[in-house]
């Protein structure tokens, strides 16, 4: 079963008899040893007592996670990382469906609003430019103000989406049948772990009629799950245990050699 | 068969990197080094995060050393005394390395210290150690009789204090000089994910004049030394050590290790060295000189450091 989670944001929905629901096929994404990255396709309902055309986005989010991004420099004749740059508020994974481009079905300020569409993805960047120090070194903070604003934006989500993080596919949402539709979700093995949101919203109008949030957790599990605990928690005993393994294997294979 | 590898969280092709290991632990044994200099940069081109690739290739160095180390023992072949001094400078350059490494890492720099790691001292053994091996083949062929080694030890290496005896390698030296050769070996040990056989086997031959007999193995085991630590380390400190990638490329190394050091005795050894000098040279160009050319993305993301 899906939760229903009350969002902060939760936009200012147009009085409509019309309504939306939907279930995805996995709720729970289990990272193992096999895990290439996983299929989940989604499911849903248009209820509309009267005939006017709809529209469905969907939008899936990742966990937030700040991202460092540098930018190469050429200093004496060689290509150098300038000073890493924190945005706050991207999530690691992030894509739309719908079925038309999103810019047909609602205006740029509803749009912004409901933060659908990768152009409005609220990525935040503080409005002054400052360093902050984080493990004892600096990194500067870029200022949403600052001229080179958009061309840090707009490479953050360049990288992202050649790693098949983000993606907007405007023709991802079809209609199976009269009211029902369906979107894939294709995660790719680099997505990260956690818990994701998948907001599903009916436009008519070219107005949020009617909206449900479906939750999905990534999670690793198995020996990857032991391994990963291990070494996040105990990181000294999971050293002297993998370097142990290491110098018992050399020793292993110079007396099976010996023998020979 | 591909697997999902949890620290390094991609999915790597298992056969492959056993090959891999296999093929690496094979010129390893052939040529008597840890074969780090060459799977780091390897592993780093599949996709795994540099990060993890150094750190776990520590791992799989210590093993193969291991596995090599004890063949030389039986032929008493290590000068265990001048590989515990060695070792002691390394102790603390591991300790240093790994600090760098993070600090490094922190700054975004970690990349560029690596390449250009590479790139100088691979490019610098490398060209050496090809020039004297084809000299030495050319007067091989042209029938003249080899170079005799200059036996005049540098002085410098008698005035300093501290002076111990190594009755292994015939040598009675100032320890300061493999001891700071232990600490530079074992900074770059954490930093280019090696064990550091290419730069320590010609400094003990060159600079602290050890007999070519005892080389191999003493540098092997302090390599075995100073490697337990940087693995240990990187994975308390950083945990970037991947257990599932390591001991893939460690199975194929220890192998490859064994069946290298069998094959050794069929090639003559300046031809051995020259064909060692034209991998340190090509693998060094190819890690470096990606930072000479104007980059088809100026822009980078840091991962693996939330």
């Amino acid at each position: 079963m899906a939760l229903e989670i009350p969002s902060p944001t939760a936009p200012q929905l147009t009085a409509s008899p019309a309504a939306v629901s939907a279930a995805l096929t996995t709720t729970e994404v289990r990272v193992t040893s096999s895990f290439r990255g996983a299929h989940i396709v989604l499911y849903g309902a248009v209820f509309d007592p009267t005939t006017k055309p709809s529209d469905v986005v969907v939008i899936v989010r990742g966990p937030e996670h700040p991202i460092r991004i540098a930018r190469k420099t050429k200093v004496g004749g060689l290509w150098v990382n300038s000073r890493p740059v924190v945005f706050r508020g991207a999530p690691g994974f992030y894509m739309t469906a719908s079925t038309r481009p999103l810019q047909d079905i609602a205006g740029f300020g509803t749009l912004r609003r409901l933060g659908a569409g990768i152009d409005h993805l609220a990525i935040n960047a503080p409005f002054e430019q400052r360093t902050e120090t984080r493990y004892g070194v600096r990194d500067v903070v870029v200022s949403r103000l600052g001229g080179d604003y958009l061309d840090w934006r707009r490479a953050v989500i360049r990288l992202k989406e050649n790693a098949g993080l983000y993606d907007a596919d405007d023709k991802g949402v079809t209609f199976v049948d009269k009211d029902l539709f369906k979107a894939e979700i294709d995660l790719p093995t680099k997505a990260p772990i956690g818990t994701y949101q998948a907001e599903i919203i009916l436009f008519q109008d070219g107005q949020p009629v009617s909206r449900k949030v479906r939750t999905l957790t990534v999670e690793k599990a198995g020996i990857e799950r032991t391994l990963y605990l291990f070494a996040h928690h105990s990181p000294w005993l999971y050293g002297l245990v993998s370097m142990a393994l290491a110098l018992g294997a050399g020793w292993a294979a110079s007396l099976v050699f010996r023998r020979n | 068969m591909d697997l999902y590898l949890p620290i390094a969280e991609v999915s790597v092709n298992a056969p492959l990197l056993v090959a891999l290991g296999a093929l690496v632990g094979f010129i390893s044994g052939l040529f008597g080094i840890g074969g780090g200099f060459l799977m780091t940069p390897v592993l780093v081109l599949m996709g795994i995060p540099p990060a993890v690739a150094v750190a776990s290739m520590a791992n799989h160095v210590a093993a193969s050393s291991t596995s090599s180390v004890i063949s030389y023992t039986r032929k008493r072949a290590v000068d265990f005394r001048l590989g515990g001094v060695l070792a002691g400078g390394g102790v603390v350059g591991a300790i240093v390395g790994v600090e760098l490494f993070r600090w490094l890492r922190l700054l975004g720099q970690a990349d560029l210290v690596v390449a250009l790691s590479y790139l100088v001292f691979l490019g610098v053994i490398g060209g050496l150690m090809l020039v004297e091996s084809l000299q030495s083949i050319l007067r091989r062929r042209s029938g003249q009789p080899p170079k005799p080694r200059k036996e005049r030890r540098p002085p410098w290496l008698y005035g300093l204090p501290l002076k111990m005896r190594f009755p292994r390698s015939r040598l009675y030296i100032s320890v300061i000089p493999p001891v700071l050769l232990g600490v530079f070996v074992g900074v770059l040990s954490a930093v280019m994910g090696v064990g550091g056989g290419f730069i320590l086997v010609p400094a003990m031959i060159y600079i602290l004049r050890m007999p070519a007999g005892v080389v191999v193995g003493t540098s092997l085991f302090q390599i075995i030394i100073t490697t337990s630590l940087t693995g240990v380390l990187q994975a308390g400190r950083n945990q970037t050590v991947d257990i599932v990638l390591a001991t893939l490329l460690l199975v194929g190394g220890v192998l490859g290790a064994q069946l290298g050091a069998k094959a050794s005795s069929r090639f003559r050894a300046e031809e051995l060295r020259a064909l060692l000098a034209l991998i340190v040279l090509l693998v060094g160009l190819r890690m470096g000189l990606g930072l000479f050319f104007t980059p088809d993305e100026p822009f980078v993301l840091m991962t693996g450091m939330g």
